[in-house]
């Protein structure tokens, strides 16, 4: 029997994201400062350490010191990051878009895919938007219905972790604090290189163009 | 008097019964379709206050009092004015407390006893129509301005809810207890009603009002949070629309890795078999009996086929022995060949004088017969000697055996 110390070092170990959606008993044990200052000399000891985003309500390993290999590893994740940019912000607009109340997709958020399925086919421009984004590299769906292009999209995304599937029964999807993730870093993006996202995207509003 | 007020109100209400249908779909649409409801009928509500026109060439609409009850009745959540007018309901409050005080002064009771009826009502609409405010303010809070759909639309009901509640905050700072106080003086009664009654739906009112708020202003950041999302996913993809070939920086190259994108790759590999644990034989047992290719063979690679002198002498010869027995069957068989006439077995077997238990003799002929194939079977016969069981039916005993050619 593993102590929930050891389930929760093994699980930021490999590399998953630890938040309230995914798993609530392991985010409530980071959550306690004394229980991460526990873990952290475990994972020092692997040249890791707990780091945190979303105003720490999302968990994962980070490197602690950068040598050549770890260097390496992030370039090469970081590449494939910005790549999936774009596949999953046009993604999350869908789902925002599609979906009655027009409010993004945040972390706890449940994602009915036969809603969603059924509100994407009675509208053409939804169905091939979700066409486009299903023929990414990153999702890789080669289906020519629409039920197939948006169960591949929704089994990529699970497989990625931005999703989770509470019940196999069901096709329910919750997203996950990845999805904070991934906004932090958009938001990094925007401050760093100064675009100005939300201001374009204001004025973008303002002078009728619809995205 | 009262009599015919009771009868028309009576009329008013047998009026909103009977066209109850008509009324709540002029609430619905908000106004009325004349085509569908006969002239007469309309008249009448007109004259019973119950609807009215706005201007001649508008439709028929509901009037506002009808509205209020049933907005009030209904708890519906269009229903978003909020009375504020508190400081006119207190003047009139003081005013007919001074009525009462008067005519109790000059002992004319059956007056003070209308005022005091009077000013009871006023202050319960007062104590009313706060909580009901409140109660409409928490409404829409808890839904989450659920009745408007965009973002947008939702941050501006929650200005106007935050507007309302200032304006009633600021209303109710026109209660003025001090003063009440005084008009009160040693009336028990009176002072009942405006010190303590008020003053309990005064401070529950404004208890409630500060969660309002503090929940509005929670609201409305979330509501500007969500607005910031939308933004920055909207101005995201406008960007890379514009200029397709944008790349963001390298950040893992920088000497100090932002956090978000330093994380760390999985390292952890599933652990491997320890079977020389004698704890966990039993598992390492249920585990390998459930497996169902155990022996799958892995397919040979080339390399392990390197070349290899090969040695061209000649083998050993390995001369395989039957068994006697077995040699003895088949020499039986051959000799039935070979005389052509047909023989029983135990006879061959005296005339040889073979050791063999003869039950086990017989038994091999049977079988050798038997293991012919089908060709070869069909130049023997077999006939087998013996008795019927004298008991059971079914049962034969073979004594001996006649193998001959057909």
């Amino acid at each position: 029997m593993m102590t929930e110390q050891g389930r929760v070092v093994s699980k930021l170990l490999q590399g998953d994201f630890i938040c309230q959606v995914s798993d609530e008993d392991a985010w409530r044990f980071l959550k306690s400062r004394d229980n991460a200052q526990q873990l952290e000399p475990h994972l020092n000891l692997l040249n890791r350490t707990l780091a945190t985003t979303a105003d720490g309500d999302v968990f994962f390993a980070a490197y602690l010191t950068l040598g050549d290999s770890e260097r390496k590893i992030l370039m090469q994740q970081f590449q494939e990051t910005a790549s999936s940019l774009v596949p999953l912000v046009e993604w999350l607009l869908l789902v925002q878009q599609a979906s009655e109340s027009d409010l993004p997709v945040t972390m706890g958020n449940a994602i009915r895919l036969n809603e969603l399925q059924s509100t994407i086919e009675d509208t053409p421009a939804y169905a091939e938007q979700l066409e486009k984004i299903s023929r990414y590299r990153l999702f890789g769906s080669t289906s020519v219905n629409l039920d197939g292009q948006l169960k591949q999209v929704f089994k990529r995304l699970t497989d990625l972790g931005y999703l989770l599937k509470p019940n196999p029964e069901k096709q329910i999807y919750l997203a996950t604090g990845k999805v904070e993730h991934l906004y932090e870093m958009i938001r990094f993006i925007d401050e760093t290189e100064s675009l100005s996202l939300s201001e374009q995207a204001e004025a973008a509003i303002q002078q009728g163009s619809l995205l | 008097m009262s009599q015919v007020l009771i009868q028309a109100g009576t009329k008013l209400l047998n009026a909103l019964g009977r066209h109850s249908e008509l009324i709540m779909q002029a609430y619905v649409n908000g106004t009325v379709n004349e085509r569908d409801h006969s002239p007469k009928v309309l008249e009448q509500l007109v004259q019973l206050g119950v609807l009215w026109r706005p201007d001649p060439q508008s439709e028929l609409r509901l009037k506002g009092a009808v509205r209020t009850l049933l907005e009030g009745s209904l708890q519906d959540e269009r229903n978003r004015t909020i009375n504020a007018n508190i400081g006119a309901a207190l003047a009139s409050l003081k005013t007919l407390a001074e009525h009462y005080k008067e005519a109790l002064h000059y002992g004319r009771y059956s007056e003070s006893a209308a005022h005091m009826s009077d000013l009871t009502e006023h202050v319960y609409q007062l104590a009313e129509s706060l909580s009901n405010s409140v109660r409409v303010m928490f409404s829409r809070i808890n839904n989450e301005f659920g009745y408007v759909s965009s973002v947008e639309a939702k941050i501006r009901e929650n200005e106007l809810a935050q507007g309302q509640v200032t304006e009633l905050l600021y209303q109710l700072e026109c209660f003025r207890f001090d003063e009440l106080s005084e008009i009160a003086g040693s009336n028990r009664e009176l002072r009942h009603l405006l010190v303590v009654s008020l003053q309990q739906s005064f401070s529950r009112a404004a208890q409630e009002l500060s969660v309002a708020q503090a929940r509005l202003l929670d609201l409305l950041g979330r509501f500007r949070e969500f607005q910031g999302r939308t933004r920055l996913l909207k101005g995201y993809l406008l960007h890379m629309e514009q200029q397709p070939d944008f790349v963001p920086g390298n950040y893992p190259n920088l000497t100090n890795v932002p956090v978000l994108f330093n994380q760390a790759a999985g390292m952890l590999s599933p652990a491997a078999v320890d079977v020389n644990n004698v704890s966990q034989e039993a598992e390492l047992q249920e585990i390998v009996a459930s497996l169902t290719h155990v022996h799958r063979r892995k397919q040979q690679t080339e390399e392990s086929s390197s070349s290899q002198d090969i040695d061209v002498s000649e083998q050993d010869t390995v001369s395989l022995e039957s068994d006697p027995l077995q040699q003895a069957v088949d020499d039986y068989f051959c000799d039935v060949i070979d005389t052509g006439q047909p023989q029983s077995a135990l006879t061959y077997y005296a005339a040889r004088a073979m050791e063999f238990d003869p039950e086990v003799w017989i038994y091999q002929v049977i079988g050798n017969y038997q293991s012919l194939d089908d060709a070869d079977k069909q130049f023997f016969a077999l006939d087998p000697h013996g008795q019927e069981d004298a008991v059971f039916n079914g049962n034969f005993y073979i004594n001996d055996i006649t193998l001959g050619l057909r």
